[in-house]
């Protein structure tokens, strides 16, 4: 039965996913990155730019100040107190970290709009991943952090770009198909790894690359098995707490190797669990602030 | 007691902890009645968010343990591996003490 449905869906996978892949080079139907992404790119290479003049370009950009202040001071970076300045913001998140926000600001503004459920479970895994990079001592948390709240960025493009499959695929998942097989069934290539194409296409670090590539695959990752894991497990620990809303109704499918991956035990699960609680209660009126704007 | 971000803060709340500023010194004292001037100063120094005595503020979003228990056993039904398991078990477990704790302290 799910056979001849795919036949009749699409004939032929490898076809499509040349067209799709295509599509995505092109970017079609996305939101340019902001000019200013150019300009800070050429900034960063000359070595005689300071940190400080960095900052006073991206603040004179008022709307991509708000946004990465706003992205800083929530909750699943973690920071005790305040960021109100873009030169805090760029101590506090490293200027990798700030340029990767900027970039795909315009993304989440699109996750906001279409999808508050994704936005929350994208958040909620921002959160915990943060959680498990320093709980294991991971380097750069708040990259991997950053990481977490991409990890699903195929999802937002095929709702963006490939809108006329999105029903397809929906279709099967009804049907009892599991969310990635339906993608791959129809596009030829899942949301894994639509998200790192692009990420590629934008020149983001390898690191997160790599672990969003192989998020629900861990044998596909090599150098960056860790910070793959570490995704892996967010993904299933958010969704097992119920927050934000998924293609999966239910709970992703789960490779426990992710847990010997990163040597963590029960108790230590236990220990993120309890410690995840309170950030996503401060999330939620991160995403209630949210709503109320977009509604206004 | 209750977490509160400053937005959701009114005069004659009642601090159930200190409130620390972005040095980590002291604002304001446990069991003190907050005024507008106190919640205009936590503004102006960077505090995000203030613990009040009791729930004050009926949070839409927030759900009773038996809608958390039955929701958590409608996203593990049919979950039969046991690593799945042991996960919804922390989880209960944590549920309990979450909604105990708001029970003894409101």
């Amino acid at each position: 039965m799910k056979n001849i449905k795919q036949e009749s869906i699409n004939p032929d996978p490898s076809e499509k996913r040349k067209e799709v892949k295509k599509k995505l080079r092109k970017l079609e139907g996305l939101p340019t990155l902001p000019p200013i992404i150019q300009r800070l790119n050429q900034m960063i290479e000359d070595e005689r730019t300071s940190l400080h003049q960095i900052a006073e370009i991206i603040e004179k950009d008022q709307v991509i100040t708000t946004k990465i202040l706003r992205l800083a001071n929530s909750a699943f970076y973690g920071f005790p107190r305040k960021v109100s300045t873009v030169q805090q913001a760029m101590m506090l998140l490293g200027l990798n970290v700030l340029k990767i926000l900027i970039m795909t600001s315009s993304i989440f503004e699109f996750i906001h709009k279409e999808d508050i459920g994704l936005w929350e479970h994208s958040i909620g895994v921002a959160a915990c991943s943060k959680i498990i990079a320093e709980k294991i001592g991971a380097g750069d948390s708040q990259e991997i952090a950053t990481a977490g709240l991409l990890h699903d960025l195929g999802r937002v493009i095929i709702m963006v770009v490939l809108k006329e499959d999105q029903p397809k695929i929906l279709d099967l998942i009804s049907e009892g198909v599991d969310p990635l097989s339906a993608e791959k069934r129809v596009l030829g290539i899942d949301h894994a790894e639509i998200g790192a194409f692009l990420m590629a296409q934008w020149n983001l670090p390898e690191r997160l690359i790599e672990a969003v590539a192989s998020h629900h695959n861990l044998e596909n990752s090599k150098k960056y098995r860790k910070e793959a894991s570490i995704l892996h497990l967010s993904d299933l620990l958010v969704h097992a707490r119920g927050y934000g809303k998924t293609l999966y109704e239910s709970l992703p499918p789960f490779e426990v190797r992710a847990l010997k991956y990163l040597g963590l035990g029960w108790g230590e699960i236990k220990e993120i669990l309890f410690n995840l609680e309170p950030r996503l209660y401060e999330l939620k009126f991160f995403t209630e602030e949210l709503k109320k704007e977009l509604s206004s | 007691m209750q977490r509160l971000p400053l937005s959701y803060l009114k005069p004659g709340m009642k601090t159930y902890e200190e409130v620390y500023d972005a040095q980590g010194r002291v604002l304001c004292g446990k069991g003190v009645e907050l005024t507008e001037e106190m919640i205009k100063r936590f503004y102006e120094l960077g505090v995000s968010y203030v613990t009040v005595e009791g729930t004050p503020v009926k949070l839409p979003w927030e759900k009773s343990l038996e809608e958390e228990l039955s929701e958590l056993e409608k996203r593990f039904e049919g979950v039969n591996d046991e690593n799945l398991l042991q996960i919804k078990e922390i989880l209960k477990e944590l549920l309990y003490e979450k909604y105990k704790a708001r029970i003894h302290q409101s």
